[in-house]
């Protein structure tokens, strides 16, 4: 379906135009844990609008069927968690550690994992600053980043369904963070508490200890793996609490469907950056990235929607197509922005993503099935985005610069976020050979003219 | 109790079988919402602006869950060709049906972007969105198959060919089908939740055996064209249903509107099926006073609350306009009141 229909950029409207060729046999052949009464997810953008996702009107988005499966599945995720627990599975939140405990949980039975943490993308999906208002009335300052968004959904539980059990990430992750999962403790929630360590170097005045290297070549104690193993067991002893389950064999099993999951990301993300003609647009990107940490509530029917998604990138780097203008501007994007608007907007001025650092390198990195299961997550969370120092992270952003793949960076700067406002000189200062941007996203509806010129300007300098 | 969600989220959870803070609280708060703003009802219906603007004066003053776009239902009829005249304090009239000087294939399916008034529905549902379309669901009551033949025919004539023309009633229903699929689509690319309205199709008007054989299957058709977007459609037939009840779940709707039946014997047949919606006397709320309208609202809500699907606190048809504010007021407290779910 669709096969014969250019590869663009749509809109909304359009979007409705194109949904009214598919027959009602082609919407309801994929489905979310295999339920036909509500599991059915293939809807158009205009849906969800309709259900208060008022960004969706000004947004672009693929014309493939696989984007339309992959939006309509992203977008019915809360819906899905509410149907998981009417199910009885088990819901369960992962805060602040983005890629690993998933991969704990999904080992145990009927377990759903998922990331609260997400909701800092609703305020601007819906342009509404419902959540941040409320956050704001439950204490939170107006200074703190977007994320604060959690805390309110915590309160409103409409977004999601009250957890079964909650895993809480904290150490040197983020702070802002942080604090927020503090304030959902102080509603009653009980919250598990795991700490990550930072990522240190080699330095002479430590003392006297063994050191060990990343995938990714990144130094660190050897220690931490023992420390984080120590860590990760617990939450399994949690998850067997839960469950009355505790089969490491089925960890091998969550390692290797995981691995599937980061592979098919890797691939995807390898195509569409490196092809002639951008295959694939920069905010079904973000969203393919993001679905690695968990598979959005459903790492099966995930795999199936990445799958066609590749399908339909072969495709179009075979004929030559693809939906920007073949002269776009590479460019690497450094954090996610919260706003998907900017995305859409600088594809529209002429750039092209083709590198990023979204602050969840741990989760694009594959896990040994060779050793221990616990050592292997351990090692392969020792590569995370967050942990270490400014220059690992944006290594691959450097390695871009240096072969001239990427001509320019954009970073986003979260709103009161104060882990963005420390390190983004920090890394203009490490890319100074490339031109740089740094954008301060504003809160929902902030998007102005004068934001839009900026990124014309910069753009026309790279061009 | 004060709200935790806002109608969005309330309603959100409400059509994925999860309880919310309390039930929703939608009155039909029509053409009503004029009288809100001191509007001349023709103001109302023939500027979008008006009507959206109206509707959200009306949702401020009174604190329920859902703006309302409607006027009448004769809106895709007048567009198909049927006339109306507008008088300046009343809600259209119509003066001459459109089969009075068409011939059923002469009828064109009416672009909902350029013809008739149908423009004022999108304009009202593109101001309310936009003004409030992140906290408050923007329904829009688009008119069944059947109730636009009829308002395409002669009524009387209409109901006899029911009996003896059978064929000629299936083309003009097949029109008019076409007709609400073109305007629920554009109605759902503006922000707006399409809600089917079938006054005609009642047992007041037509027998059950009537309304299966030429009302429900429209019905269905056009709730299946709605499920194909996953939306929860909401049927609303209004006056007497009782004899209909046990077809309602045969039209796919999600969730039913229902008029001048028992609550509890519906509840018993049907809620666990179908979310129901309903069904307080909308004379009582013209012409009684606050203490009774607490009174029995929350005897209503007390009864329905727990309907297994789920329940939404409202009138049974539309508001009429001379209803005093404080009756509304006090319909809209009771139901808050006594439709608290959590502890």
């Amino acid at each position: 379906m669709f096969e014969n229909i250019a590869p663009q950029k749509i809109d909304l409207r359009q979007w409705s135009t194109q949904f009214r060729l598919l027959e009602d046999t082609d919407i309801k052949q994929f489905k979310y844990y295999g339920n036909d009464e509500w599991g059915v997810y293939l809807s158009p953008p205009a849906t969800f609008m309709v259900y208060g996702a008022r960004e969706l009107k000004k947004l672009k988005f693929d014309n493939s069927l696989s984007a339309l499966r992959l939006w309509g599945f992203a977008f019915n995720e809360s819906e899905r968690l509410f149907r998981a627990r009417q199910s009885g599975k088990h819901i369960v939140a992962a805060m602040g550690d983005l890629g690993t405990v998933p991969v704990i949980t999904m080992s145990f039975p009927e377990c759903v994992p998922f990331y609260p943490d997400c909701t800092w993308w609703t305020p601007f999906f819906n342009e509404s600053t419902v959540l941040l208002d409320k956050a704001s009335e439950l204490g939170t300052p107006e200074g703190s980043c977007f994320v604060r968004s959690t805390l309110a959904a915590f309160h409103k539980m409409a977004y999601f369904p009250k957890p079964d059990i909650l895993f809480a990430s904290t150490g040197a992750s983020c702070d802002d963070y942080s604090c927020i999962m503090q304030m959902v403790e102080d509603m009653g929630y009980e919250l598990n508490w795991l700490e990550i360590p930072y990522r240190r170097h080699r330095k002479d005045y430590h003392v006297e200890e063994r050191y060990t290297k990343t995938a990714h070549g990144f130094e660190y104690p050897e220690r931490f793996e023992t420390y984080l193993v120590d860590e990760y067991k617990r939450v399994w002893h949690k998850m067997k609490q839960l469950t009355g389950t505790d089969d490491t064999e089925r960890l091998k099993q969550s390692i290797n469907k995981n691995n599937r999951l980061r592979r098919l990301t890797h691939e995807i993300r390898e195509l569409t950056h490196n092809a002639n003609i951008a295959p694939y647009p920069g905010l079904e990107m973000m969203v393919i990235e993001f679905g690695n940490l968990y598979g959005y509530a459903d790492i099966d029917e995930w795999l199936n929607i990445l799958s066609m998604v590749k399908e339909t990138i072969l495709g179009r780097i075979e004929k030559g197509l693809g939906v920007l203008r073949p002269d776009a501007i590479p460019l690497a994007w450094v954090t996610p922005t919260a706003d998907p608007l900017l995305l859409n907007i600088v594809e529209d001025l002429g750039g092209r993503v083709v590198a990023t650092e979204y602050v969840i390198n741990q989760a694009l990195v594959e896990i040994d099935e060779e050793i221990d299961p616990f050592v292997a997550l351990a090692r392969s969370f020792m590569d995370a985005s967050m942990i270490g120092s400014t220059e690992e992270r944006i290594r691959n952003i450097t390695t871009g610069v240096d072969s001239g793949k990427v001509a320019g960076v954009i970073i986003s700067n979260m709103l009161g976020c104060s882990h963005c406002a420390m390190e983004t000189r920090l890394i203009e200062e490490k890319l100074k050979r490339v031109p740089v941007l740094a954008i301060d996203v504003p809160g929902p509806l902030g998007i102005t003219e004068q934001l839009r010129t900026r990124i014309a300007a910069f753009l026309e300098m790279l061009r | 109790m004060n709200d935790i969600l806002t109608p969005r989220e309330r309603f959100g959870l409400l059509v994925i079988d999860e309880r919310p803070d309390r039930c929703n609280i939608m009155p039909l708060v029509t053409s009503h919402a004029a009288t809100v703003k001191d509007m001349k009802l023709r103001d109302y219906y023939t500027n979008g602006e008006n009507m959206a603007r109206a509707q959200i004066a009306a949702l401020e003053k009174y604190g329920h869950d859902a703006i309302s776009i409607f006027s009448e239902v004769g809106i895709i009829a007048e567009a198909m060709g049927s006339v109306f005249e507008y008088p300046e304090n009343d809600l259209p009239i119509q003066r001459v049906p459109a089969l009075k000087k068409k011939k059923i294939d002469e009828l064109t399916i009416p672009n909902p972007k350029t013809t008739a008034r149908l423009p004022v529905y999108l304009e009202a549902i593109e101001y309310a969105y936009d003004a409030l379309g992140d906290k408050v669901p923007i329904l829009v009551y688009i008119p069944a198959p059947f109730t636009t033949g009829m308002m395409l025919s002669e009524p009387n004539e209409f109901l006899m060919q029911t009996i003896k023309e059978p064929v000629q009633i299936e083309r003009i229903l097949a029109k008019s089908l076409d007709a609400a699929i073109e305007l629920c689509y554009h109605t759902i690319d503006a922000g707006g939740l399409p809600i089917i309205v079938d006054p005609l199709a009642s047992s007041s008007v037509i027998s059950p055996k009537a309304y299966k054989q030429y009302a429900l299957p429209y019905e269905r058709r056009l709730i299946d064209y709605l499920h194909r977007y996953d939306l929860d459609v909401i049927l609303h037939i209004c006056g007497e249903t009782t004899p209909i009840v046990n077809l309602l779940p045969e039209t796919h709707a999600d969730l039913i509107s229902i008029d001048r039946v028992s609550m509890s014997d519906t509840i018993e047949e049907i809620s666990g099926k179908l979310r129901l919606i309903g069904n307080y006397d909308t004379s009582q709320l013209a012409f009684s006073s606050p203490d009774v309208i607490t009174h029995e609202v929350t005897e209503m809500v007390r009864q329905s609350k727990n309907a297994a699907k789920g329940y939404i606190a409202a009138t049974g048809c539309e508001v009429p306009t001379q209803a005093p504010a404080e009756n509304l007021i006090a319909f809209v407290n009771a139901a808050k009141e006594t439709g608290w779910y959590w502890v």
